[in-house]
């Protein structure tokens, strides 16, 4: 199909009131070149984390969008992300993956730049330039902004997006239950090992529609859950916990961010867990009751998996991860997963724990690859002629989601379903391409910080 | 022209005479092969660069002195 420009995202190719999306949103290359400019130049994205730059001089190579960036930590500390690709004549001036650098040297002609952008030493700037090239006009693309935030690393290349944190809203407490220590204390976290990045031939959005909170796709995993890769041997995780909670899938329709948390009842006893080893079985039950009794109503909530929008996902538990789904155009992801702990943690925890998440995720652990075979074949099976004339369906839960959701005294902040006797919900999918719609639709900032408008529109009243 | 030096090896307090005729001592390598940061000890096409530290193009250094 030929896209003219923008004929109307909704309700022609994603109708979230009918819960019918068109494929072409996942193989149409035309809508891809699109999404570049629309999704990835103006959203917030996760670009890297602290603990991977922890000196001065230290810099490790990340991606936004299709693009190469740079994280890294200038001489005086301060935190830095820029477009890796040299203001002379383009070469990409860092190539390696992370290191340590005085000055960043681009091997094409020599322009170096310092690690705080400035364009510092250029080959012949007497003779051949006369001096006269104005370097303070030559330094390094810089992101427009840039938050740290408990050690994670976000930046967005449009100067009109809204504040990082204004762009989480009330989202911001369950990715806390990912960046927070197990304790429930402030941040502390670190990476454990490197990061993982593979490729898998599928559309970005298969992931991001994965873990934004795809319940239904369990039965894909059934080999790992017979295998028992969990960390007390059976299923491949520790569900006791899960199954006495509530079950929610939680969205936050003006945001595009989701997550399927897990609420548990008041004063329950967390049970046993991670039982292949008594040292990290006894160190989780202590944090978790300390969690517990520092965070009130939200150390009862347990966030398994959510999406920031529009490309990072994050695990709070088992495994604990970050996840970005950078799109290497339409037809391809390169997967990142790292894999975070609690820097104080014992070794001995944080072995076990790379065990098991490695035998869980990444492009050799057991569950990632059930997902991976699922968006690899349904990628390229949807590309055909034929094929992407059929629309997808994404009805589970329609008109259940409750904007007032509460439970044993804590009401839950977004839009929530509640899948405990439901099973599974397609709510966060919807979500997910609610907001996708938006950004491809919407020609400013102005049309997408709907939240002002409404806040305006209360004060005007 | 004259054999091309590996700068990477320079280590700080190395001399080294460049192209233009100036002497100058190194301060720092960031080892990137393309530049050192070196202290001008004399200059003859420009002596007011003695004393001043600059960062010196690989292709400028044409002997490693000491
Ligand atoms: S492309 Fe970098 S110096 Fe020419
Ligand atoms: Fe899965």
């Amino acid at each position: 199909m030929a896209t003219t420009r923008i004929q109307g995202y909704r309700p022609g190719l994603v109708d979230v009131a009918t819960g019918q999306i068109s494929r072409e949103i996942f193989v149409n290359d035309e809508i891809y070149q699109d999404e570049l400019e629309r999704v990835f130049a103006r959203a917030w994205l996760f670009v890297g984390h602290e603990s991977q730059i922890p000196s001065p001089g230290d810099f490790f190579v990340s991606s936004m969008g299709e693009e190469s960036v740079i994280l890294c930590r200038d001489r005086v500390g301060k935190v830095h992300v820029f477009l890796n690709s040299c203001r002379h004549r383009g070469m990409k001036v860092c190539r390696y993956d992370e290191g340590n650098a005085a000055v960043l040297t681009c091997p094409y002609h020599g322009w170096s730049y310092s690690t705080d952008g400035r364009l510092v030493g250029v080959p012949y700037f007497r003779e051949a330039y006369h001096s006269t090239l104005d370097r303070s006009a030559w330094g390094l693309v810089e992101v427009a902004q840039l938050c740290l935030y408990k050690s994670s690393v976000w930046a967005t290349w449009d100067p009109a997006a809204p504040p990082f944190l204004e762009y989480l809203g009330d989202f911001l407490p369950y990715i806390d239950l990912t960046l927070d220590a197990w304790d429930g204390s402030d941040g502390g976290t670190e990476i454990l090992c490197g990061i993982q990045k593979w490729r898998v031939p599928c559309n970005w959005k298969f992931p991001a529609e994965n873990f934004s909170g795809d319940s239904y796709h369990n039965i894909s995993h059934r080999s790992v859950d017979l295998v028992g890769i969990g960390p007390s041997g059976s299923g491949r995780r520790d569900m006791p916990e899960l199954n006495m909670a509530r079950k929610l899938h939680i969205a936050f329709p003006e945001r595009g961010h989701q997550t399927t948390s897990y609420l548990l009842p008041k004063e329950a006893a967390p049970p046993p867990a991670y039982q292949h080893s008594s040292v990290v079985s006894d160190y989780f039950r202590e944090c978790e009751e300390a969690r517990r009794k520092k965070q009130g109503d939200w150390g009862r909530m347990i966030a398994l998996v959510g999406e920031v929008f529009p490309n990072t996902a994050f695990l709070a538990r088992q495994p604990r991860t970050l996840a970005a789904w950078h799109p290497r155009g339409a037809h391809e992801t390169e997967i990142w997963r790292c894999f975070l702990v609690d820097k104080s943690a014992p070794a001995e925890v944080k072995d076990f724990l790379r065990d098991y998440y490695i035998r869980y995720s990444g492009p050799g652990g057991m569950t990632e690859q059930d997902d991976m075979e699922n968006w690899n074949y349904a990628h390229a099976a949807s590309r055909g002629t034929i094929a992407r004339r059929y629309p997808y369906s994404y009805e589970q839960g329609m008109g259940t989601a409750v904007d007032n959701y509460e439970w044993e005294g804590f009401r839950v902040p977004g839009t929530v379903c509640d899948l405990t006797q439901a099973k599974s919900s397609e709510h966060n999918l919807r979500n997910l391409y609610r907001r996708w719609a938006e950004f491809m639709e919407a020609e400013s900032w102005d049309e997408l910080t709907i939240w002002r408008r409404q806040r305006q529109a209360e004060a005007a009243e | 022209m004259s054999e091309p030096v590996n700068i990477r090896q320079i280590a700080p307090g190395t001399k080294i005479a460049l192209v233009d005729g100036a002497l100058a001592e190194v301060v720092s390598n960031p080892a990137d092969g393309v530049w050192v940061f070196a202290r001008y000890l004399s200059s003859p096409g420009d002596p007011s660069r003695v004393g001043g530290e600059e960062m010196i193009f690989a292709q400028d250094i044409v002997e490693i002195r000491e």
